[in-house]
């Protein structure tokens, strides 16, 4: 085995609680680069609130954030600067798509480009075509998101996340909201990234997905992880009772 | 100080002209909106045509026409103008409220009630009114507070209100601002409790009812 | 009988309605740029700018059209300034309107769904670029129905100006009657003038409205 890759995404001891709800209990977890993770586990585990303090679209109460050299400590106060510094650095992708309606398909892919990168028309064009290409949907670039499936919505969510060159991506729940059908087309565009050497962190239910192509499989419950390690080890020797149970319901479908 | 009290003297007609006008308008918004969802297309017609130019036409002027226009020959009252006037352009708004709560209720209320067997009488006034009644309180509430902003227009023909007060005040004094921003201020003091109370009521009517 | 003095003053009460057509305009012109201001500080991260807000639009609500205009009319001479009664007049509607529609402005920008400004914050917008790429464009066409319903109330609203001395098609058609006694026709004429306004305007938004609600799939 060569050597490790470099850690390009570190969470530590993070803590977060709504009242008296723990969603997130002294979690701490490293993503190497070119390797994608996969976090599973049963609803409220707090596998959505993990993914999302990386980017910090949730604000964890304690604990320390490092995406590809940018440090955040989730105590300090995070100024807008550093954060879209951080955020920057990583795309996303979401459970329901979240394209802008009032925008073409590929003025959707563009608008960001132009607004954080700074690229003229000509460039995030050119780029955004080339993205759509590559998820299949270059047909689409004129039309409104409302007129495309929601794998072809998903689909157009990746290549908008895409364009922006991000070092590593974040995936939350992106097949949930979609039947098998359309969740294979996206499943694919992901595989796909996955080959090319993107890290990628996904936050899934598809265990086909989990077990064929992640390194690392991450399971939570109860806001803490529980169990993690290669898929071939996870899913055929689970070492935890709560991973088993929830492994044989899941696995069962 | 004394200027508030006498603008406070106009609140009682303020309030006794707003509740008698709501409760003029819900009680003709009954037969109302009963004519605007009638089956014969005339008479639905004729029903929509009043409820349009009720809220169409601004509320001062029809207390215009009435006291000032049907007043040159039936002698009216400042009152029974102000009442009337209000009151039916609230019977309008009321009507609109009432089909509105009548539209969003589930045509399987009628069905269920009437495969129960209930009498017509019966399921209007156990199943459908009640429900009414609760869907419309929002909606009314809102309303009634726009009413009570509303009847201040009622000066223009003699009601001794808020407004009425004020100016009366301003025109006797040195100082013609404080006596219209004492009597801002009384109308606030009163409607922003009244929202408040409103959207309280709200809430609590919506979690009583199961969805 | 009706038709006599229809015909004969008409084109007075037109010229009043062209009075009403200016307050509505200035009202309009003040109230809805104010509205929108309001309406995107309202969200604002600092406490008392929010706070502040708040306040200015509770007062602004709840102060009665009529009662503005007096203040501004009866009420600013005493500070020393004497405006003429149609500005009077545009001014009072103007902020009452702003009250109101940044209410209505507010509630349309959140509608605008909370993922999509999500998504643009995970891609690194800036706020104000998610407030004028995202979130505006899709928040005033949600609010535009009940927007447009309040511009047609608001247009009721500029009979009002009546009591300031405005001669604006109410006030011509009282002063008609005053001088003819022929008061139930001519009001009467006045309030056709408004219907012929307010109603067709009303089923226009309302046809609008289902409109936009077939779009918003």
């Amino acid at each position: 085995m060569s050597t490790p890759r470099p850690v390009a995404i570190r969470v530590t001891d993070l803590k977060k609680s709504y009242g008296a709800l723990t969603v997130l209990d002294d979690v701490s977890l490293e993503v190497r680069e070119g390797e994608v993770t996969a976090i599973i586990g049963p609803s409220g585990a707090g596998k959505s609130t993990l993914l999302r303090s990386i980017n910090l679209l949730e604000e964890p109460d304690s604990g320390e954030i490092e995406v590809l050299g940018s440090v955040v400590r989730a105590a300090d106060r995070i100024g807008p600067k550093s954060l879209n510094e951080l955020r920057r650095k990583v795309g996303m992708v979401f459970q329901s798509f979240n394209l802008f309606p009032h925008l073409t398909v590929l003025r959707n892919v563009t608008l960001a480009q132009e607004l954080v990168l700074g690229r003229d028309k000509k460039q995030a064009d050119d780029r955004a075509r080339e993205l759509l290409k590559r998820v299949g949907l270059e047909d689409k670039a004129d039309q409104y998101p409302s007129r495309c499936s929601g794998g072809q919505q998903q689909r157009i969510a990746i290549a908008r996340a895409l364009a922006l060159d991000p070092r590593a991506m974040l995936f939350d729940e992106p097949t949930s909201a979609l039947d098998p059908e359309l969740a294979n087309e996206v499943l694919l565009v992901m595989r796909k990234l996955a080959d090319e050497g993107m890290t990628m962190v996904v936050v899934t239910h598809e265990m086909r997905f989990a077990r064929e192509v992640s390194e690392t499989v991450v399971v939570m419950a109860d806001g803490r992880i529980i169990e993690q390690g290669k898929p071939s080890q996870v899913f055929t020797e689970p070492t935890h009772e709560r991973t088993r149970k929830f492994l044989s319901v899941v696995l069962d479908r | 100080m004394d200027a508030l009290t006498t603008i406070l003297n106009g609140v009682p007609a303020t309030l006794g002209l707003t509740l008698a006008a709501l409760a003029l308008g819900a009680a003709l918004g009954v037969p109302l909106v009963v004519l605007r969802r009638s089956g014969n297309r005339l008479v639905a017609g004729f029903a929509r045509l009043f409820i349009e130019l009720l809220r169409g036409i601004p509320p001062i002027v029809w207390l215009f026409i009435i006291y000032f226009g049907v007043g040159t020959t039936v002698k009216l009252s400042s009152w029974t103008a102000a009442t009337v006037g209000l009151g039916l352009i609230s019977a309008a708004y009321m009507a609109e409220i009432y089909r509105g709560g009548l539209n969003a209720m589930h045509a399987g209320q009628w069905d269920a009630a009437h495969a129960l067997g209930l009498s017509r009488t019966a399921i209007i006034t156990r199943v459908i009114g009640p429900q009414l009644v609760r869907v419309s309180i929002p909606a009314s509430a809102s309303f009634a507070i726009g009413l009570l902003k509303d009847s201040s227009v009622a000066y223009t023909i003699g009601i001794p209100e808020i407004t009425s007060a004020a100016r009366e005040v301003s025109q006797n004094s040195v100082d013609a601002m404080v006596p219209f921003l004492l009597a801002a201020g009384v109308y606030v003091a009163i409607t922003i409790p009244c929202a408040w109370a409103a959207r309280r009521l709200d809430t609590v009517l919506r979690s009583r009812v199961a969805r | 009988m009706f038709w006599d003095d229809w015909t004969t003053y008409a084109p007075d009460l037109l010229q009043g309605l062209g009075v009403s057509a200016q307050l509505i305009g200035i009202a309009l012109a003040i109230g809805l740029p104010l509205g929108l201001v309001l309406a995107m500080f309202a969200n604002s991260r600092t406490a008392i700018v929010r706070s502040s807000i708040v306040v200015l639009v509770e007062i602004g609500r709840g102060v009665p059209a009529l009662v503005m205009l007096q203040i501004l009319y009866f009420g600013l001479p005493s500070s020393g300034i004497t405006l003429d009664a149609l500005i009077a007049g545009g001014l009072a509607l103007g902020l009452t309107t702003a009250a109101y529609s940044s209410e209505i402005i507010r509630g349309g920008l959140q509608a605008v769904p909370f993922g999509e400004i999500e998504a643009a914050q995970a891609m690194a917008m800036s706020r104000a670029h998610i407030l004028r790429y995202i979130v505006v464009p899709q928040g005033l066409r949600i609010c535009l129905p009940p927007l447009l319903g309040f511009c047609i109330a608001m247009f009721q609203a500029t009979s009002l100006a009546y009591t300031i001395s405005v001669p604006e098609l109410l006030g011509s058609a009282y002063s008609i009657g005053s001088s003819t006694f022929r008061y139930l026709s001519i009001l009467v004429l006045a309030g056709l003038f408004y219907a012929a306004i307010t109603v067709p305007a009303s089923l226009l938004v309302n046809s609008m409205e289902s409109r936009l609600g077939k779009h918003q799939r």
